[in-house]
């Protein structure tokens, strides 16, 4: 089955994470919140399908580029 | 209480109804007087910084402390106080060091676990960079503001709260301009025209403005810059370069644009430094020429000018009711909380510089 990998846009830590694996995913649908510089940022999928993996915990942090989580694409 | 609410990039904010949560021990209730509209806010209404919604934009503001948190000792009901985005923590690595403007410590926004300080309808409404201020209310951590003189008009005072410390901390602490250097600033805006007014206190001997709008350029005359240059000619580069005879010694990009931030590091004389403070885009590459760093040409950027705001803020006041600082030209208007889609919708030609909403009282 066809995954994609959604990474980070930025350097930041991990603040919320929305959704579980095994969860369905839409595109453009919230995975979870990266905070980094004081701002609260979304980071979405690309694509609709469902999380195999989430790569990352609350705290984490994350540099930008690195994979977050891996969805299993429709 | 009433806030201009964003629940969608680049739709209209409508001012609803917001709950706003009681102060923990050591947060502070505000209520703004007057909020100045930043092009930042314009870059997280168009999505060119992504951030998390319904928010509430806004991040220049001063205003009067309502109510404090049974901790909070450094203000009382009724202080004028400025806010600022950059809340510190006051005890990790870059607060130890002096760097507060760069601390990440997550403790000054309520963790997500915990009731949130704004929601409607029990729907958590997102806390703009631990601020959101186009709101009739502000709940913040007692470590973004600092208590200033009572006899600071509020509108002003607000502009202090992210444009000034911007550009003119950007001057004095990010590239830390000595008497006599040559500057040039692209960008004339409320942030540009703050760091011509900061390279002029700090003694520049030519500060050069560059901006495509001439009304623009006007303005930055009367704030300091000693010459202009219209960037509409499409050659900007070239006529700092001659106009310097070889290029500046700083030069400072207030407009977050690729083209720019180059154009900056190609108006440097050797051993010049170019200090980026204009937001450009997430995922957009800035290329420069290698070889002009064995010139020692450098390149920097500079979050809300390496600022140590409780130090600064009082400072700028001082320099503004001293006639040091020119706030008075670098409001063009000022509006109500309701117009504040009009005021980011101007910001968009650059015609005009800071719109400040004054709240009712
Ligand atoms: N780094 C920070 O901490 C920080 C803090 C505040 C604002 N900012 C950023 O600073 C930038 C400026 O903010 P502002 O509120 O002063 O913006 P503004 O919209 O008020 O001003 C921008 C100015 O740039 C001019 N301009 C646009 N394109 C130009 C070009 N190609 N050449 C020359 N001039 C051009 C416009 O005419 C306008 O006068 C924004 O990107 C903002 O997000 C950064
Ligand atoms: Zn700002
Ligand atoms: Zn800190």
């Amino acid at each position: 089955m066809a995954t994609e990998r959604i990474k980070s846009e930025i350097t930041g830590t991990v603040w919320k994470i929305l959704l579980a694996e095994g969860d369905a995913i839409q595109v453009e649908s919230e995975l979870m919140i990266l905070e980094s510089m004081k701002m609260e940022i979304p980071v979405e999928s690309a694509v609709s399908g469902r999380i195999q993996s989430i790569l990352v915990a609350p705290g984490d942090a994350v540099d930008e580029d690195q994979d977050l989580a891996i969805i299993e694409i429709d | 209480m009433k806030a201009a609410v964003l629940r969608e990039q680049n739709k209209p904010m409508e001012i609803e109804e917001v709950q706003i949560s009681k102060p923990g021990p050591r947060e502070v209730l505000v209520r703004p007087i007057a909020a100045g509209v930043c092009h930042s806010d314009l870059h997280f209404l168009d999505g060119s910084y992504p951030y998390m919604l319904p928010t509430i934009l806004g991040h220049e503001s001063a205003g009067v402390v309502e109510e404090v948190g049974k901790d909070v000792t450094y203000v009382k009901k009724g202080d004028h106080v400025i806010t600022c985005l950059s809340a510190f923590c006051g005890h990790c690595n870059k607060c130890l060091t002096g760097h507060l403007s760069l601390c990440q410590s997550p403790e000054v926004s309520r963790a997500p676990e915990v009731e949130s300080r704004l929601s409607i309808g029990g729907e958590t409404v997102h806390q703009f960079l631990n601020l959101s201020s186009f709101a009739e209310l502000m709940l913040i951590h007692e470590h973004a503001l600092v208590k200033v003189r009572e006899d600071m008009p509020m509108d002003r005072a607000a502009l202090i709260g992210c444009s000034t410390t911007t550009g003119v901390g950007a001057v004095f602490h990010t590239a830390g301009v000595e008497p006599g250097s040559i500057v040039a600033v692209i960008g004339c805006g409320g942030v540009g025209l703050a760091a011509i007014n900061g390279a002029a206190i700090a003694g520049a001997s030519m500060v050069i403005a560059v901006d495509m709008v001439d009304s623009k350029l006007e303005l930055a005359k009367a704030v300091g810059a000693t010459h202009t240059i219209n960037a509409r000619s499409g050659n900007a580069v070239g006529e700092v370069l001659e106009l310097t005879k070889g290029g500046c010694d700083y030069t400072f990009e207030a407009i977050g644009l690729k083209a720019t931030a180059e154009q900056a590091f190609q108006m440097l004389c050797s051993g010049g430094t170019a200090t980026i403070i204009g937001m450009i885009p997430v995922g957009t590459m800035v290329e420069l020429h290698g070889v002009d760093f064995l010139m020692e040409k450098k390149i920097q950027g500079s979050n809300m000018g390496s600022n140590r705001f409780r130090i600064d803020m009082p400072r700028f006041v001082d320099f503004y009711l001293s006639g040091k600082l020119h706030l008075d030209q670098m409001i063009s208007k000022h509006i109500k909380l309701a117009d504040v889609n009009t005021a980011l919708n101007a910001l968009k030609s650059g015609e005009e510089a800071r719109h400040v909403i004054m709240f009712d009282q």
